[in-house]
C-alpha cells in the first residue's frame, strides 16, 4: 500500500548524547548498586544465619502458622474483592459523568494515608456493632479503606490513559448497551490498572500489623511477632518465608499482567509505576 | 493509491449491499436549539439532507458543529427541535439503537481488540454470527486497504491506518447516517489528503448520507456536496462549495471561506460602490452605512505596475501556478492579489503599481474599524 509507505516515519529517537559522560560515573553507578545491595540483603542475609535452614521446616508445623497464613490470605482476597467491586464503578462513573468531582475523590481517597491506621482502628473498635467485631470481615473493611488511596490511583491512571469518552461513545454507537459497553470493551482494557490495584491492595493486607494487632486477630504478621517472643529463630524463619511467598505472588501477577498489556501496546506493570497504555499520535 | 481505493470502493457495494439501509436515508435537523449554561451552543438549526447527500459543517471552533453532530449521534439531547431520519423522528431513540456510524476525532479503537475485532465489533453486537461477521470484517478492512493490517492491535498501527480502521468499523453496521467528526484534524497534511478521497469515494459508492463536521475549509469544500458554513449556533449559509467561494451568502462566509480582501469603499445612490477611484454595482445584502468594505478576492483584482500607482508591492509568496502578491494602498490598507507566477517576476517589492476592482458587480459589508 503507497499509503503505508508514505507515512512520515514516526518516533524517530533524537541522537544519544554521548561523550558528555564522564568515565568516572559508571564507577559510582556501580558504587550505589554496591552500597544498596548491601543495604538491602545484609539483613535478610543476616536473618538467614539467625534462622538456620533447620528452622524452615519447622515453621510450618509450629501451631497457628496455617490458621494464621489462611486468615491473611483470605483476608486479601476479600479485601481485594470489595475494594475493586466498590472502586471501579464509582470511578468509571465519576470519569464519564461526574468530572468535576475527580478532585475531591482524590482528595477524599488520600485521607487513609494521612490518618494513621491506630487511628482508624481505635475508633472504629469504640463504635462497631458487636457482631462485626467478633469476625475478620471487621478487618476486611478496615482494609479495604487502607487499599482505597492505591485501588482508586491505579484504576484513576488506567482511565486517564484510555479515552474513556471516545471509547464509549463509539461502543454505544456500534450498537453495544451498558453492560456490554462496560464488560467487552471498559473492563478488559483496565486490565492492567486492575491488576495494579489488586497487587497493592494483597501486598498491603498481607504485611499489616497495627490494626490486626490491636482487632486482637492472628493474621500472619501478628502471629510472626507473636511467635518471635517464645521462638525466635522460627519466627524470623517464617519472615523470611511470607516475605519470599508474597515476593513470588507479586512476582507472578505483574508477569502476567506485563503479558496482557504488552499485546494492547501497555508498558511493563510494576508494583508503583502503574501501567499507562500508550495511545499512538498523541 | 487513488486507482487502488476506486477499484477497492467499487467492490464495496458489493461487500455491504448499495441497496442496504445506507442506500437512501434522508436527515431532516429541525430548529435545533441547545444551551450549555448561557452559551447558546445550538440558535435554530435546520438542515436538510438529500439521501446519499454528503454535507460538511463548517465552522469556528464553538459555533456549534460538533453539537449539532453529536445530538444527531444521540450523545446530547437537543433542548428543542427535532432530528428526523426518513421522515421520523429520533429524538427518543438512545445512540446504541440509531444504526449511525460514526468516526472521532481523537482514535477511537478499541485498544484490546484486533483491527479486525474492531471492525467486526458492530456486527457481534447485532448478534450476526462469528464465521459471518469476520467475513464481512475482512472484507471491510479489505475495502480501506488494510487487509494485511487484520490481526494487528491499534498501538501497531499508524494515525491514519487507525482512522481506515474506525472508517471501516462505522461502515460495517451498514448505517444510515455516517457521522464524521474531524476525523483527518489529528494525521498529517499527506494522510490527511488521501484519506479524504478514499471517504469520498466510498462515500459516493456506498450511498450513505453523510454529515461531516470539520474546520478546515479545503477539507469540506472538497468533500462536500453541500457545506454549512456556521456561526454562533446558526446556519450562515448552506450551498455547494463553488456557489459558497463564488456567491457568498454573507460578509462571514465569505471571509471565512477563502481568502477575501477588504478595500474601504463609499455607497453611492441606486446600489453602486465606490472604491479605488471606479464606480461598480453591488450585489447581495446593502448595509445601512454608507462606509463599506467592498469584498474581493485576490484572483478578483487587477494588478499591473505604473509609475506612481496606487500601491506599493511589499511581499511575494510564491505558490505554484500562481504567486500571491502583498500590496499596500494608501490608508493603511494591505491587499492580496493573486497574479500568474510567470508575470509575477516584475514585482518585486517596492515596486509601484495600480490595483483595480474587477468589473462585474462585487459584495460589500459594513466597514470594519480597526
Amino acid at each position: 500500500m503507497a499509503a503505508i509507505a508514505q507515512e512520515a516515519p514516526e518516533g524517530i529517537a533524537p541522537p544519544r548524547r554521548q561523550g558528555i559522560v564522564f568515565r568516572g560515573s559508571t564507577v559510582w553507578r556501580w558504587v550505589v548498586l554496591l552500597v544498596a545491595t548491601v543495604y538491602f540483603l545484609l539483613p535478610l542475609w543476616a536473618a538467614l544465619r539467625f534462622a538456620g535452614i533447620g528452622a524452615f521446616g519447622s515453621v510450618v508445623s509450629e501451631s497457628g502458622f496455617t490458621s494464621s497464613l489462611a486468615l491473611s490470605v483470605r483476608l486479601a482476597v476479600i479485601t481485594t474483592l470489595i475494594t475493586i467491586v466498590l472502586m471501579l464503578p464509582t470511578t468509571v462513573y465519576v470519569h464519564l459523568r461526574l468530572p468535576k468531582l475527580r478532585r475531591l475523590l482524590e482528595g477524599i481517597t488520600i485521607l487513609p494515608v494521612v490518618i494513621p491506621p491506630v487511628v482508624l482502628i481505635v475508633g472504629v473498635l469504640a463504635i462497631a456493632p458487636g457482631f462485626i467485631k467478633a469476625t475478620s470481615l471487621l478487618l476486611a473493611l478496615e482494609y479495604v479503606i487502607l487499599a482505597m488511596p492505591f485501588a482508586y490511583r491505579a484504576i484513576d491512571a488506567g482511565l486517564r490513559a484510555l479515552d474513556l469518552k471516545t471509547i464509549v461513545e463509539a461502543s454505544s454507537s456500534l450498537g453495544a448497551g451498558w453492560v456490554s459497553t462496560l464488560w467487552r470493551v471498559v473492563l478488559p482494557n483496565l486490565r492492567t490498572a486492575l491488576l495494579s490495584a489488586v497487587v497493592l491492595t494483597v501486598a498491603l493486607v498481607l504485611g499489616e500489623f497495627t490494626m490486626a494487632s490491636l482487632a486482637l486477630f492472628e493474621t500472619f504478621p501478628v502471629w510472626i511477632y507473636v511467635n518471635s517472643q517464645t521462638s525466635g529463630q522460627v519466627s524470623v524463619a517464617a519472615s523470611l518465608l511470607a516475605l519470599f511467598v508474597t515476593w513470588l505472588f507479586l512476582l507472578a501477577i505483574t508477569m502476567v499482567g506485563t503479558r496482557q498489556s504488552r499485546k494492547t501496546g501497555g508498558r511493563e506493570v510494576t508494583l508503583f509505576t502503574v501501567a499507562r497504555q500508550e495511545t499512538r499520535g498523541d | 493509491m487513488t486507482t487502488n481505493t476506486t477499484k477497492n470502493a467499487a467492490a464495496a457495494s458489493d461487500v455491504i449491499g448499495q441497496a442496504g439501509p445506507g442506500g437512501g436515508t434522508s436527515v431532516l435537523l429541525q430548529n435545533l436549539t441547545r444551551a450549555f449554561g448561557v452559551t447558546r451552543a445550538l440558535d435554530g438549526l435546520s438542515i436538510e439532507m438529500a439521501p446519499g447527500e454528503l454535507v460538511a459543517l463548517l465552522g469556528p471552533s464553538g459555533c456549534g458543529k460538533t453539537t449539532a453532530l453529536r445530538i444527531v449521534a444521540g450523545f446530547e439531547t437537543a433542548d428543542t427541535g427535532s432530528v428526523l431520519v426518513n421522515g421520523k423522528d429520533i429524538s427518543s431513540v438512545p445512540a446504541a439503537k440509531r444504526d449511525m456510524g460514526m468516526v472521532f476525532q481523537s482514535y477511537s479503537l478499541f485498544p484490546n481488540m484486533s483491527a479486525l475485532d474492531n471492525v467486526a465489533f458492530g456486527l457481534r453486537m447485532r448478534k450476526i454470527g462469528p464465521a459471518s461477521r469476520r467475513k464481512r470484517a475482512s472484507d471491510l478492512l479489505d475495502m480501506v486497504g488494510l487487509a494485511p493490517q487484520a490481526r494487528q492491535y491499534p498501538h501497531q498501527l499508524s494515525g491514519g491506518q487507525q482512522q481506515r480502521v474506525a472508517l471501516a468499523r462505522a461502515l460495517a453496521i451498514q448505517p444510515r447516517v455516517l457521522l464524521l467528526d474531524e476525523p483527518l484534524s489529528a494525521l498529517d497534511a499527506k494522510v490527511r489528503l488521501q484519506l479524504r478521497e478514499q471517504i469520498r469515494t466510498l462515500q459516493q459508492r456506498l450511498g450513505t448520507t453523510t454529515l461531516f463536521v470539520t474546520h478546515d475549509q479545503e477539507e469540506a469544500l472538497s468533500m462536500a456536496d453541500r457545506v454549512g458554513v456556521m456561526r454562533e449556533g446558526r446556519l450562515e449559509q448552506i450551498a455547494a462549495p463553488d456557489e459558497l467561494y463564488t456567491d457568498p451568502a454573507t460578509a462571514f462566509v465569505a471571509e471565512f471561506v477563502g481568502v477575501m480582501n477588504r478595500i474601504p469603499g463609499e455607497l453611492q445612490a441606486g446600489d453602486q460602490v465606490t472604491a479605488l477611484g471606479s464606480t461598480l454595482p453591488v450585489r447581495g445584502h446593502r448595509p445601512e452605512e454608507s462606509a463599506v468594505d467592498v469584498l474581493v478576492r485576490p484572483e478578483g483584482l487587477g494588478l499591473e505596475v505604473v509609475e506612481n500607482g496606487n500601491g506599493i508591492v511589499t511581499t511575494r509568496t510564491f505558490l505554484g501556478s500562481v504567486t500571491r502578491v502583498g500590496v499596500q494602498l494608501s490608508g493603511d490598507v494591505a491587499v492580496q492579489v493573486d497574479r500568474p507566477s510567470v508575470e509575477a517576476a516584475a514585482l518585486a517589492p517596492g515596486a509601484s503599481v495600480e490595483v483595480s476592482l474587477p468589473a462585474h458587480p462585487v459584495l460589500v459589508a459594513a466597514r470594519r474599524v480597526s
